[in-house]
């Protein structure tokens, strides 16, 4: 089979369910194991909706922003082009063609003020796919600028930590640094920001090279109970943090495999925070979980048929009751969202809360013979891969010695045979195919290029040679010598250097020095602080 | 005769990885040999591997624009160093209108979201035939 999805029977009966307990597996909506959903039912119907955006600089991203939460979008959600996931200036060599083609360019103090201007910090939800830490540090600082509490703020961003080298996210550091980031990033807001969901795991982005929703929901779950062992060694109680963690999933085609998977997951999450990790806070127990739908589902031919995938996507995901999601746009194939597509992915959402009353009642198929069993099956599934992956050893090592990436090698490769020999059907790909002359609508504005914003490249070094550049070497030297205590929380020296103006690739650089590692791992800029032999 | 080498390589920050491992098993599975030098390089390191291991086709995976700005320095360098080896271009991103620009500026060939696995191994034997039998 393609993509290992579960074989399913042509009908469903009674006797999939015998010995069917509700109490136990499902209770009602807000109850205990939350399969059902997190709230109960009437507490709040739809989901926060909103479209992933990001693009040129923060001045351009700001009226992106802008322009969505115009039409309707309730929250922002915001994702850095390719060098800021990397942890990498704009003005490093690297990053020369790609200032602001992918996301938006944000590196220093100033951009977040631009990026934020205007916006109510404090009425939205700010969500970010965005390095946590710097972005942490930086809706910090600017919401105490604004005279806003930071308690006060509502949002998330994503957490990384395990598999950011392997799937698009690398941002060359170590292991034991990168998990310690995400614990520090998530401790700091469980007491500075406590409606900020610092703790999100993101199964999106490591599923996105193919991998299927068993994979990626226990590769999600390996990352997710690796990050809350971290906090709980820190001895924070569970229930301080708990409460904000909230998951990120896929939505592929596979209809209800998907609705199954969320439901799983909702129930494995409760059972593990309170048997496991000794969780008491209701809240602790019911994971909010958001959802991309899948940018690899959708094609670069026909790409009005992107429109319906997300549709149906967006469709399986309000009957799964997320709590907020986005859709992946009909140009996805080419580029970030132009204008028209976003606008398209959030007319998607509205209409189908607005219009088609799928979310007027609590988990619609809650009771349905095969979605149960498919619900039953998704779970044993996922679980015993935990398992299996858990009884391997360290994660560490098996990060460190490409463990981890050989999944993700092996699915992309099995995800494209399924393509190529038509096992799994693409239609205007692999099957229902017309000629590329007649594939034309929506065409013009798919393949619609922006130029990479290198305006960005002078002002970032000019603005490197304006700022007080003796507060911002001691603000580096201070954040390397709380890398260097492994037992100190980096949060305050970040926000300190932040503060001083910094930038992110300045700071990700000491703390790589801290951990023995070059300042920068292309070898193209000389280190932000000097050289220290460490002792 | 031979079978071609072919480098495939990752340009700049792009970090999508998986439509260049999908090539490079392709081009592998049609009994081609292989050098794969994954993401984050720069016109300079592709054009000193390819030299240096003597290739015969340098195939650059795209999921980002940023391969439209280095290719010109990458053909450049090539020139630069006496060597004919040609570039082809691969990836969904890659559009008839690019594909055009690209082909005007020197790329030996791209191959975008609609060129299949067999068309694709096709036009790469021809270009290493075609610079074998040219004596290269």
């Amino acid at each position: 089979m393609s993509d290992q999805r579960i074989p399913v029977q042509p009908v469903y009966t009674p006797d999939d369910l015998d010995g069917f307990d509700y109490e136990e597996k499902l209770g009602d909506p807000g109850q205990f194991p939350f399969t059902r959903g997190p709230r109960p039912p009437g507490a709040r119907t739809g989901w926060i909706q909103r479209e992933l955006s990001g693009e040129g600089g923060p001045a351009h991203a700001n009226q992106q922003l802008k322009y969505l939460l115009s039409h309707g979008q309730m929250g922002i959600d915001v994702i850095g082009d390719a060098p800021t996931v990397g942890y990498i200036d704009p003005d490093h060599p690297l990053a020369r063609h790609a200032v602001g083609t992918t996301g938006v360019s944000l590196c220093c103090l100033d951009d977040y003020r631009e990026l934020y201007r205007d916006l109510p910090l404090d009425e939205i939800t700010l969500s970010h796919s965005l390095p946590p830490v710097f972005q942490v540090a930086a809706l910090h600082t600017v919401a105490l600028e604004r005279g806003i509490s930071p308690a006060r703020i509502r949002g998330s961003v994503i957490q990384a930590p395990y598999y950011c080298e392997d799937c698009s996210y690398a941002v060359h550091m170590p292991f034991e640094l990168r998990l310690r980031l995400a614990a520090d990033s998530i401790a700091f807001c469980a007491t500075e920001m406590p409606k900020f969901h610092a703790f999100v795991e993101d199964t999106y982005y490591i599923s996105e090279g193919g991998l299927d929703g068993v994979e990626e929901m226990a590769l999600g779950f390996v990352e997710l109970r690796g990050i809350v062992r971290e906090l709980l060694s820190r001895g924070i109680d569970v229930d301080q943090f708990a409460p904000r963690i909230a998951i990120l999933v896929n939505c592929r085609m596979d209809f209800f495999e998907e609705i199954a998977k969320i439901r799983a997951t909702r129930r494995l999450y409760a059972r593990m925070m309170r048997d496991e990790f000794g969780a008491e806070d209701p809240r602790s127990l019911a994971v909010n979980v958001s959802a991309h739908t899948s940018g690899l589902s959708l094609t670069a031919q026909q790409p009005a048929n992107n429109i319906v995938r997300g549709t149906a996507q967006a469709l399986a995901l309000a009957l799964a009751g997320v709590q907020a999601l986005e859709v992946s746009t009909f140009d996805e194939a080419y580029r970030t969202p132009s204008e028209e597509a976003h606008m398209v992915g959030l007319r998607t959402q509205q209409i189908l809360q607005l219009e088609s009353r799928v979310t007027e009642v609590a988990d619609p198929l809650g009771g349905s013979y095969f979605v149960e069993s498919l619900t039953d099956e998704m779970e044993e599934r996922i679980w015993s891969m935990v398992q299996e992956i858990e009884a391997l050893g360290d994660p560490a090592d098996l990060s460190d010695s490409g463990w981890f990436r050989r999944i993700f090698d092996e699915a992309a490769e099995r995800y494209s045979r399924a393509i190529g020999d038509g096992s799994l059907p693409k239609v205007g790909v692999n099957v229902h195919t017309i000629p590329a002359d007649q594939d034309r609508l929506l065409r013009d504005v798919s393949e619609r290029k922006i130029e990479p914003f290198r305006d960005r490249i002078d002002q970032v070094a000019a603005y490197r040679r304006s700022r007080d550049n003796t507060a911002v070497q001691a603000a580096l030297e201070a954040l390397f010598e709380s890398a260097r205590d492994r037992k100190a929380n980096l949060m305050p020296p970040v926000i300190e250097a932040t503060k001083a103006g910094a930038t992110m690739g300045e700071m990700a650089g000491v703390m790589r020095m801290a951990y023995g590692k070059p300042a920068d791992p292309y070898g193209a800029v000389p280190p932000p602080i000097a050289a220290k032999v460490t002792p | 005769m031979k079978p071609p080498r072919v480098l495939i390589a990752i340009m700049g920050l792009d970090q999508h990885e998986v439509g260049a491992m999908a090539a490079a098993r392709i081009l592998r599975d049609a009994g081609m040999e292989v050098i794969y030098s994954g993401r984050f390089n720069m016109p300079p390191s592709v054009a000193r591997t390819a030299v240096d291991e003597d290739v015969d086709i340098i195939g650059l995976s795209c999921h980002s624009w940023e391969y439209l700005y280095y290719v010109d320095e990458l053909l450049d360098l090539l020139r630069a160093e006496g060597s004919d080896i040609p570039v082809v271009v691969g990836g969904s991103v890659v559009t008839p209108a690019d594909e055009q620009d690209l082909v005007s500026r020197g790329v030996a060939a791209c191959f975008g979201p609609t060129s299949t696995p067999d068309g694709m191994v096709a036009a790469i034997q021809g270009l290493a035939d075609q610079r074998a039998a040219a004596g290269a």
